[in-house]
């Protein structure tokens, strides 16, 4: 055989691999979404440094009822970004949190109760997503820690959550 | 072709296979789960 038609067959078997392994990838990401993850297994990977985790809170920054509003009580390290509008993301230290939102990095969606119709609204701005399971309710609920006040961003990088 | 070329062209297919099998067994563990999931959701 020739080294040009060798060459050829080889490069044809790894691109239809490098395919089928994408179109897998994205079929695992779109099931990911699907799936929401509770708060204890967010919890775990937030306890883990190795495993970097984007939270993006949606709720209102204040809130009257019994679970609150963003500055009331969030996941530490939570990001911002009410109702997932990108109109609400120009006041105050609203813009600074809409900087360091990365599109591209693992996400949770943390709203009031999980509700998955505000999930499937952001979920579209990025590409890998999880919603929380229960939202913030199942956080509080579950006694895991969690911090209030104004958005502040972290000192040395990083972006998501942190414990 | 060198025999060189050839080791790394096989070791591209190894690598490439063995994500690919990792992937598909996430996947059917992800479809296990979320048909799960959407049983119980149902169900209630």
């Amino acid at each position: 055989m020739s080294p040009k038609i060798e060459r050829g067959i080889y490069i044809a078997v790894i691109a239809v691999l490098a395919i089928v392994l994408i179109s897998f990838g994205k079929k695992e990401l779109e099931l990911k979404k699907q799936m929401p993850i509770t708060a204890e297994e967010l919890y775990k990977k937030l306890s883990n440094p190795k495993v970097k985790v984007q939270i993006i809170d949606v709720r209102e920054l204040t809130s009257s009822d019994d679970i609150g509003g963003y500055e009331d009580s969030r996941i530490p390290g939570a990001l911002p970004y009410p109702n997932c509008d990108d109109s609400k993301m120009t006041q105050g230290y609203l813009v600074e949190a809409k900087k360091r939102i990365n599109p591209y990095l693992y996400t949770v969606i943390v709203s009031k109760d999980g509700d998955p119709e505000i999930f499937k609204k952001c979920a579209e701005k990025f590409t890998n997503v999880q919603n929380l399971a229960g939202g913030m309710k199942a956080w509080q609920e579950a006694g895991l820690p969690d911090e209030s006040g104004e958005y502040t961003p972290p000192k040395a990088g990083g972006g998501g959550g942190c414990l | 072709m060198s025999m060189t070329e050839r080791i790394l062209f096989w070791i591209a297919i190894v690598v490439l296979l063995v994500a690919t099998v990792g992937v598909k067994n996430k996947v059917s563990d992800l479809e296990k789960k979320v048909s799960q999931v959407s049983q119980t959701q149902g169900g209630q």
